[in-house]
């Protein structure tokens, strides 16, 4: 095997694999910066979207892209819905909002539990067929993932640099203080901040359903992807989470050529705990603390 | 509010009426499992080590820092255990104290380092830690057995008493959870106690007045992870199997679950919570799922209208009738 095109392979399987990383991460800091709460519950709500994609699509045949849209609004819905009802006490509390979100997350999983059934279902993919770039063979499918992931993340920018409420939201993000007193009002923006937040992650599980299969349980390795990348890239800055998610993504994928896939994943803990230690702020320092 | 400070600086001396009902009910409740079936000791063996275990918690808790890496030293402890027990043919109680010696060893070194993180930093910084345990047990099999994990493991034996009965064992583990309860109790009503309590309220008034914020915060963290490095011994002990599934994180979060339920800044909060909730996965055994929302739900409505637990529950209804 040709060392160049083994390279090129990982790198395509990294970007995906990077691009969910991305998505989760840059929904899990949005809530952390809005709330400064660690949402244990973000995984849950990647599950959920996993579940949406696959109900949609798979049974009740919309096209994907539309399930997709269906899946983000449903998703912002119930989690301003969920922040209103539940975290609302909880706002700037840290330790307590934590643990209440565990509390949220047991209870979604287990409510997808009771509905859905332990056993994980297998989605049929998106299109069929495979792309090949020169010598790279690539599943079309994850082509297309790569596609309405790079849209999702366009769409987000668009949102956070150029519109009103996006400017507002990136201002209580950046110091909730001086935003209130600009004249932000904050009970607008605790929700939907939490509400985009957890739509992210919704997406992600979305995208990933037709790649990977869907269980009530496939919400916690992304969580746990998510905290990696949100405590490499700095807790509450998105541009961080951003290129730490890619970063991770294409370590873990290159990584594999010559490592176990456990010796990477202790290497990347030993890692969290240095920078968390080390360099709480983040690999672009633009984190909180 | 200063009521309330009267109140609970004057309730540790005076040993009134109410008090010795509530010691004979305990008692009561602490003999039932000896006349019941194996299925209740049972219950009863793993609500005292989670009384211990959470008790552990509960004292890095109480020193402001909140652990989701508990589970991992109850690893470290159970592992040392029983590894140097097999290797070296060690009897009990020298492989419990070089257990407790290396976990506390551990929780030095890391907590030297990782005590500088406040709030949900530390709570990150534990939880990578408890994974990296955990992905260390598996990886290392050639000396931890990996997934499949460690059977076999002997009962204990102490100067030729055995602790093989589920009786037996009963009586053990109850000693162990009243001495850590009442042991939290002594020192909570001491200045030591009082000290870490300030350290938890206001860090820098703490330093202000002449203690040392970080050497406090060690000593519970060094002090709260060798309890759980014991819990971790007599549990894998009772049950003859380790596995890294056994003291993964979802173990921590549920030992969190109890010691919030049951009440982060009361001496009583580490019992309270393991009596109501060890039982109740058991009970509720054909409808896990309803169990599981139940403890969600309970956590989140504690957090929300009971922040100190379902132990400052007497306390609340004595202030309530007062007014």
């Amino acid at each position: 095997m040709d060392w160049s095109i083994l390279l090129a392979q990982a790198t395509v399987n990294g970007m995906v694999v990077g691009l969910l990383y991305l998505l989760m991460a840059v929904g899990f800091t949005l809530v952390f910066g809005v709330m400064r709460i660690v949402n244990f519950a973000h995984g849950e709500f990647y599950m959920l979207g996993a579940f949406a994609a696959y109900f949609l699509t798979a049974q009740a045949e919309l096209p994907f892209l539309l399930s997709l849209a269906v899946t983000f609004a449903g998703a912002v819905v119930l989690g301003v819905f969920l922040e209103w009802f539940i975290l609302k006490p909880f706002r700037h509390d840290e330790l307590n909002g934590m643990i209440a979100t565990i509390g949220m997350a047991m209870i979604l999983q287990n409510l997808a539990l009771m509905f859905f059934g332990p056993d994980p279902l297998s989605m049929p993919t998106i299109v069929r067929g495979v792309t090949r770039l020169g010598n790279i063979v690539i599943p079309t499918s994850r082509l297309y993932v790569v596609g309405f992931a790079l849209a999702v993340l366009v769409l987000l920018y668009v949102f956070l640099k150029h519109s009103r409420a996006g400017r507002a939201l990136r201002a209580v993000v950046e110091d909730f203080e001086i935003a209130s007193i600009q004249g932000i009002r904050s009970r607008i923006y605790y929700p939907l901040g939490f509400g985009l937040g957890v739509g992210l992650a919704a997406v992600a599980g979305s995208l990933m359903a037709p790649l990977f299969s869907v269980s009530p349980f496939v919400g916690s390795a992304p969580l746990l992807k998510a905290f990696i990348v949100v405590i490499l890239g700095g807790l509450g800055s998105i541009p961080g989470a951003a290129v730490a998610g890619m970063a991770l993504g294409l370590v873990e994928s290159y990584s594999s050529l010559f490592l176990s896939t456990s010796t990477a994943d202790m290497l990347i803990f030993i890692l969290v705990i240095f920078m968390l230690v080390v360099r709480p702020r983040g690999i672009l320092g633009q984190g909180e603390a | 509010m200063q009521a309330n400070i009267m109140e609970t600086q004057a309730s540790p001396g005076g040993f009134g009426k109410k008090h010795i009902f509530i010691v004979l009910a305990v008692l009561a409740l602490a003999a039932l499992p000896w006349f019941s079936g194996e299925f209740v000791q049972h219950l009863a063996v793993l609500t005292c080590l989670n009384v211990l275990a959470i008790n552990g918690l509960a004292l890095i808790s109480r020193s402001g820092q909140l652990s989701l890496g508990h589970a991992a030293f109850m690893a470290i402890g159970a592992y040392t255990a029983v590894l140097l027990g097999k290797a070296f043919a060690l009897p009990f109680i020298p492989a419990l104290l070089v257990a407790v010696l290396v976990t506390s060893l551990v929780a030095f070194a890391l907590g030297w380092v990782i005590l500088r993180l406040k709030g949900v930093y530390f709570v990150l910084v534990t939880f990578a830690f408890g994974e990296l345990t955990r992905l260390v047990l598996l990886d290392f099999a050639a000396f931890t057995g990996g997934a499949n994990g460690i059977t076999g493991i002997p009962a204990i034996e102490v100067l030729g008493v055995s602790f093989a009965t589920r009786t037996s064992f009963y009586a053990l583990a109850l000693v162990v959870a009243i001495a850590s309860t009442w042991g939290m109790h002594r020192l909570f009503t001491r200045p030591l106690g009082h000290a870490i309590d300030s350290v938890a309220v206001n860090p820098a008034l703490a330093e202000a007045t002449g203690l040392s914020v970080h050497r406090l915060q060690i000593f519970c963290f060094v002090v709260g992870c060798a309890i759980a490095a014991v819990a971790g011994v007599l549990q894998s002990r009772y049950i003859g199997y380790i596995s890294p599934e056994s003291f993964n994180t979802s173990i921590s979060v549920g030992l969190i679950i109890m010691l919030v339920i049951g009440g982060r800044n009361s001496s009583w909060g580490a019992l309270v919570g393991a009596i109501v909730l060890t039982p109740l996965p058991e009970l509720f055994r054909g409808a896990v799922q309803t169990q599981h929302i139940f403890y969600g739900a309970a956590l989140i409505l504690i957090l929300r209208f009971m922040p100190g637990g379902l132990a400052d529950l007497p306390r609340q209804l004595v202030a309530r009738f007062k007014r």
